[in-house]
Order: C-alpha cells, then structure tokens, then sequence
C-alpha cells in the first residue's frame, strides 16, 4: 500500500502540492516535512528509546485505565494485561461480553472453585497447623512459610509472572501484589528485587509495542506502534536491528528468510570458509592476496594488474553497465544432471551468494576503521592547511552512506538466494548490480578522495542513495 | 529448609507404610530418609503383568516445592520411559504441584504402565514401534518383563 503511495506522490509531486489547501495544511496532524522524509525513505520509521523508568511510568498508565474500567486492583489489572498481551481494547470487549469468563481467562479466577480442602488449619503442603492460611481467588491455601519457599523456587528457576498455585491442577496465576507482600513478611528483599526485575523482563516482552535493545548489556527499551520489520538504530549502545524479529536488521529480506538464512550459515559456513578462505591469488602472476578493506578493484602490488576481487576477471570488463559478477548464472541443465552434480551444483550456489554476504560483512567491519582512518585523512589535510575542516565535512557522510549501502547490499545476497528464477529474480539483481557497482565506485573515490573531488563524490553519493532506495523500496516486505 | 527432616516427609513416610498403594511398595532407605526404594507391580491385563519392576524415587532438597526424581531401575520396553529409566510424565515436570505426594507420583506411574502414551514419546524407536505395530510392541513388552522383571 505504502509503496504505491509513495510512488505516486513522486509522479505527481507539483500537483501534490498545488492540490493541498492551507486548511489542510493546518489541519493535517502530521506536518508536511515528515510526508516528504517518508517519500524519500521507505525504511523511516516512527519509534522513541525508552529509560527503565518511563516504560513504568507506559505501563502504568495501561493498568490505571484497566482498574477504572473493570474494578480490580492494579496488580490483578496488571496480570490480567499481561496475559492478554496488554491489549486493552480484547480485554474490554471480552468484559463487556462475559466477566466471569474473563478473569477465568485472565487466569486471575479458577474455572472450577475448589472444595473446602484443608482440615483445620493445616497446611497440606509441610503438613503443620499453622494460625493462618493464605490464597487467592482459587481458594487453595498454604501457610506462609510454603508460599515463600515456592516462590523461591520458582523465581530462582527464572519464573516470575507465570508463578502458579500450588494447588493440584489449578490454573490461577499469583498476582504481583500477593507475593510481594509473601516475600516481604518473610524479610526477603534480595528475592524481591530479582522477582521485580523478572516481572519487569516478563510484561516488555509480552508488550507489542516494546521491545528490549538486543545490544550487550544494554537496557534500553524501544517503543514503537506495531512490531514492524524495520531498523531501529539504538542510540544507546549503537546497536542496529529489526523491531519485529530482534535480530540485526535485514532489508529487503524479511524475519523469516533472515532466520532461515543464517541457520543455514552456521550450518555450512565452516565448510565455505574452508573453500573460500581468506586469501585469493592474482589471477595474472598468482601471488597470495589477503584484503584488508576497501573496494573491490584489486590492483595487484607485485605485477600491477587489475582485477576484481569477486570473481577475479579483468576488471576493465567491469567499469561500464553493470558489475556482471554480482549476478549469479545458474545452470539451465541443473535438473537433467545426476543428484551429486545437482548437490554440488547446490552448495555452489550457495557459496556464491554466501562469499559475497560474508564479503560485505567483512567490509562493514572494516568500514569502522575506515571512518578513523578518514577522521585522520581530514585531520592530517586541515593542518597542512589543504581546505579547512568543513571543506572535508563530506567525506564523513560519504562513508556513512558507504556504511548502509553495504549494509543493505549485504543483506540482498540472502533475499536473492530464497528468490525463485523469473523475471522478478533478473530484476532484483540487476538493481543489486547496479548498487554494487555504484558502491565500489564510490569506495574507490573515498580512498583517493582531494579537495576539488567534493562535487563528483557528492554526486555518486547521490547516485547510490537513490539506487539503494529503488531497491528497497521495490522489494522491501512490510 | 536445614536441619531435620520436614515434617511433611515424616507423614508421608508414615503413611505410606502404614496405609500402602495396592500393588507398590516404597521403602525409605535406611542411611537417607529422601531416597525410596520402589517396587511396583505391572498392573493387570497390561504387557507388565506379572513383573515387578524396581525404582528409585529422590526427594530433592526443594521437595516439596520441586518434583520428586524417579527412576525406573528395572530395564522395561515402554513408550514413555527411556534406556535410563527416566519417565515422560508431566507431573513430574511441568505439571508439578506441591500439593501432590509420592503416593500421586507412584499411582500415576502405575497408570502410566496401563495405558502406554505412544503420542507424547521419550523412546522414540519403542513409540514408533507402539505406533506401526500395537500387536507386536505389545510382545516384545511382554518378553521383556518375562527377561527383567520376573522374579527368581
């Protein structure tokens, strides 16, 4: 849907714009500058990082609305949206229909109430009389000192919000308040806080607008209006990753492809870093040739050919219409061959999309020092007094743009492996060969980059955002 | 938890033996209170009848909090319970509560020997078996509890 509209509003961008009337203008909650980022990048997408303290203070909100419209206390509230995965609006609906049956299940009543169980006041659990049993809704009782230890239990097994009765075959859940006031008689506060902390852990994860930062030890909390395949940059700890799936962020592939994708790399990557290995071989004189960044024009040091890294042809062959070795040519007699050919035939597919997604991993990884290395090129050109530092300000954005081209190329290779053959398939790889082409020959630029190149490195620059964002935008699933 | 033995084990113990399961016996051994020895009697009209079969039952530390650990010592051809001995039951597992005994846990291990579950297995070679070839698992079960679990 997205798409077409975007697609349509670059068509018709003046009349667009001759069409809007200033009472639209004024009324349209969205202002204009947000519409024309949006046009420009199919990726943007609309999301707040969140501190430890204001998801509290979004939760709590959720559970005071709760407790208004259905009369209950805020920790069954809170149980009851956890349960529910904190969607209010199934929770008033079903509350309208049937209340009983809500809370049954809300798992905050039992479907079936249980019979006066204990004689006296014993507790069947240690079998001691005790002066107070305690319980809830369901109406088992045990003595404090067994709901303590059962708490215990479970919170050292990582439980927290689906701590159960201890009643056979009971499936009321333990309301927060309960055993936070069962701990706190019982003087257990360490326990309390890891209980606190897991239920915290508990109702994020249940929650479809928020989602924990992926990054090492990072504990910020991303909201967003729906669990989205898109990229959330983490400002926190830097890290980059998809909102729906958690893991790094994939266009244009989706969750699903991605996930397939990279089981399937731990699965063979040994064995295709075994036949790739790091190092290649001129393809004129032979020599040994480890590549330790930049692009993939190859010249080579000992008998000065040049080649390309990727397939090691001559790279004068490369230059023009597109990078040709981008492009996987499959075997039109795969199917007519015997099944060893055909399992050959399949791992060299493989490896053919697999070297070039773990090429570009690898350059991403080097692309950080490559920043460095252009905070120091900058540096080292300002105090030989070669344009002044905003002169060189550019260089710095250009390697930014190198970084998520990459990225986005990167992640094409795994969508094209998963692509069936047709005219759909030859599109795509075209588009990715004409990115890649544009990459390397920005790349190339970067590395000899001198003060009267701005205009030209600004242009390719602008030459591979667009064919980035006409990739994406064609084939990016949302 | 430390020091003597919970109260709730005491009672059960006493229990148990005063009061035993039909067709199970389960003895405290004498060095460690939580460790029963077990012996249970292949219920009728099933392939286990006319075997005894020996477990072992641990009551951990958590008991009862946490399930009791049982074990079948007595090498036996069923579904649900694997070469080690180890048994596929839920409230054993995730279905634990701590309202329940190991009177419960020895009555629906007796169940469980009744009514081979092929759907939900731990031994997959004999579940499969149990599937294709009822008539067949059914005899090599029987051979079996003739081979280990007959006395004498």
């Amino acid at each position: 849907m997205e798409e077409r509209k975007i697609k349509k509003m670059d068509d018709n961008e003046m009349e667009e714009c001759d069409m809007g009337s200033d009472e639209d203008y004024y009324n349209d909650p969205d202002p204009d500058v947000t519409h024309t980022d949006n046009d420009k990048d199919p990726e943007s997408f609309e999301y707040k990082i969140l501190e430890v303290v204001e998801v509290e203070m979004l939760l709590n909100t959720s559970v005071e609305t709760m407790c208004k419209t259905i009369d209950v206390s805020p920790s069954l509230a809170k149980l009851l949206l956890h349960n529910y995965s904190w969607n209010t609006q199934k929770i008033e609906a079903e509350y309208r229909q049937n209340p009983e049956q809500l809370l049954i299940n809300g798992k905050i009543k039992p479907s079936k109430i249980a019979k006066g169980v204990s004689r006296k006041n014993e507790c069947i659990v240690c079998a001691q009389e005790v002066d107070t049993l305690l319980g809830v809704e369901c109406r088992h009782r045990f003595c404090e000192t067994c709901w303590c230890q059962h708490f215990e239990v479970q919170i050292l097994n990582g439980v927290s919000t689906a701590i159960g009765c201890m009643g056979t075959d009971c499936t009321v859940l333990m309301p927060e308040d309960f055993v936070l006031s069962i701990l706190r008689c019982r003087n257990q506060s360490k326990l309390s806080q890891q209980y606190q902390e897991l239920t915290f852990r508990s109702y994020v994860s249940n929650h479809p607008e928020l989602l924990y930062c992926p990054g090492p030890n990072c504990t910020a909390v991303i909201q967003a209006k729906a669990k989205e395949a898109k990229r959330v940059d983490c400002k926190k700890c830097k890290t980059t990753f998809c909102f729906k799936c958690g893991i790094d962020y994939h266009a244009p592939a989706d969750c699903d492809t991605i996930k397939k994708w990279l089981i399937k790399c731990a699965d063979d990557s040994e064995t295709a870093n075994y036949i790739s290995a790091h190092t290649k071989d001129c393809p004129k004189c032979q020599v040994c040739i480890e590549k330790d960044g930049g692009c993939n024009h190859m010249k080579c040091k000992k008998c000065g050919h040049d080649f390309c890294w990727m397939c090691l042809g001559d790279w004068s062959a490369h230059g023009s219409e597109y990078y040709e070795c981008s492009k996987y040519k499959e075997n039109p007699n795969i199917a007519n061959e015997s099944e060893h050919a055909q399992a050959r035939e399949a791992l060299k597919k493989y490896l053919f999309y697999f070297e070039r997604w773990a090429n570009h991993d690898n350059s991403l990884r080097k692309e950080k020092d490559k920043m460095k290395e252009i905070a120091k090129q900058i540096e080292e050109k300002v105090t030989t007094k070669d344009g002044t530092w905003i002169d060189w300000q550019y260089l710095n954005k250009a390697g930014e743009l190198l970084r998520r081209c990459r990225y986005t190329l990167q992640y094409t290779y795994p969508y094209a492996y998963y692509m069936l053959k047709g005219a759909r398939k030859e599109l795509f790889e075209y588009q990715q060969a004409q990115l890649e082409s544009a990459v390397e020959a920005l790349s190339y630029d970067i590395e000899r980059a001198v003060l009267d190149s701005r205009g030209d490195i600004e242009n390719k620059m602008d030459v591979v955002e667009k064919r980035r964002l006409t990739l994406v935008r064609e084939f990016l699933v949302t | 938890m430390a020091g003597g033995l919970p109260r709730r084990i005491i009672k059960e113990t006493q229990r148990l033996m005063a009061e035993p399961v039909p067709g199970i016996k389960a003895v405290p051994d004498e060095g460690n209170a939580r460790y029963f020895h077990v012996i249970v009697e292949g219920p009728a009209e099933s392939p286990f009848e006319g075997g005894t079969f020996k477990l072992e039952l641990f009551l951990p530390e958590e008991y009862p909090m946490s399930a009791p650990k049982v074990r079948f010592m007595t090498k036996i051809y069923h579904p649900n319970i694997d070469k080690l001995g180890r048994i596929c039951l839920d409230i054993l597992k995730d279905k634990w509560s701590p309202a329940l005994q190991i009177r419960t846990v020895l009555l629906s291990i007796q169940a469980l020997l009744s009514a081979p579950n092929p759907d939900d297995p731990l031994e997959n070679d004999v579940a499969e078996q149990w599937k294709v070839n009822e008539a067949q698992a059914i005899a090599t079960a029987k051979q079996w509890t003739k081979m280990y679990a007959t006395r004498g």
